[in-house]
């Protein structure tokens, strides 16, 4: 019985992976993917416009600097809201106005933005596998 | 460009908060409620520090 109950939680766990790695891409389509719209449509909107001030705001996004560490962990914070971050990276935004008096305001936009998507792969992560409706 | 700082704290209270009222609650009920508490104390804490802060040379 415990063995069942246990091969059960490993399947679950494995059909939670395509919405948690759909919900890092784009913010939101993981709640889709799992019949809940409503909050993915919300979810999207919120993740997105802390992006989107952040970047207006004159936010950075920092590089992977390994010899910087609060710099590097900033990064992968960012890197946290998926595709958006990729999209922005290539198109040359993101590079940040250090002169900005809303600089410092800017990268916490982005960094919470990263931050908050990972919660939200969590939740969808938790509602995949039945711990929470 | 954005530079009112009240206006940016409002905005980053406002987001914040519904994402995190359909994160830690489930009805909508509690959804509403615990968005409005979590925004109004975003705001009131920001004020206390600010207050607080006051006597200290800027």
């Amino acid at each position: 019985m415990a063995v069942k109950e246990s091969t059960r939680g490993k399947e679950d766990a494995f059909s939670a992976i395509p919405p948690c790695i759909s919900a890092w891409l784009v913010p939101g389509l993981g709640h889709v993917m799992l019949r809940r719209p409503y909050r993915g449509a919300i979810f999207f909107s919120v993740v997105m416009s802390l992006f989107a001030a952040g970047l207006a705001l004159g936010g950075e996004l920092f590089p992977f600097d390994r010899s910087e560490l609060l710099t590097l962990l900033a990064a992968f914070a960012e890197v946290g809201v998926g595709l958006p971050y990729f999209i922005v990276d290539i198109l040359g935004l993101g590079r940040g106005e250090v002169t900005a008096v809303t600089y410092e305001y800017g990268y916490t936009f982005l960094i919470v933005a990263g931050l908050m998507n990972m919660l939200i792969v969590l939740d969808v992560f938790d509602i995949a596998v039945g711990r929470k409706d | 460009m954005l530079t009112s700082h009240f206006f940016i704290l409002t905005l980053f209270a406002f987001l914040v908060s519904i994402a995190f009222s359909l994160l830690m609650r489930n009805t909508r009920k509690e959804q509403i409620r615990f968005a409005i508490l979590a925004f109004a104390c975003f705001i009131g804490s920001a004020f206390v520090i600010g207050w607080l802060m006051f006597p200290f040379p800027s």
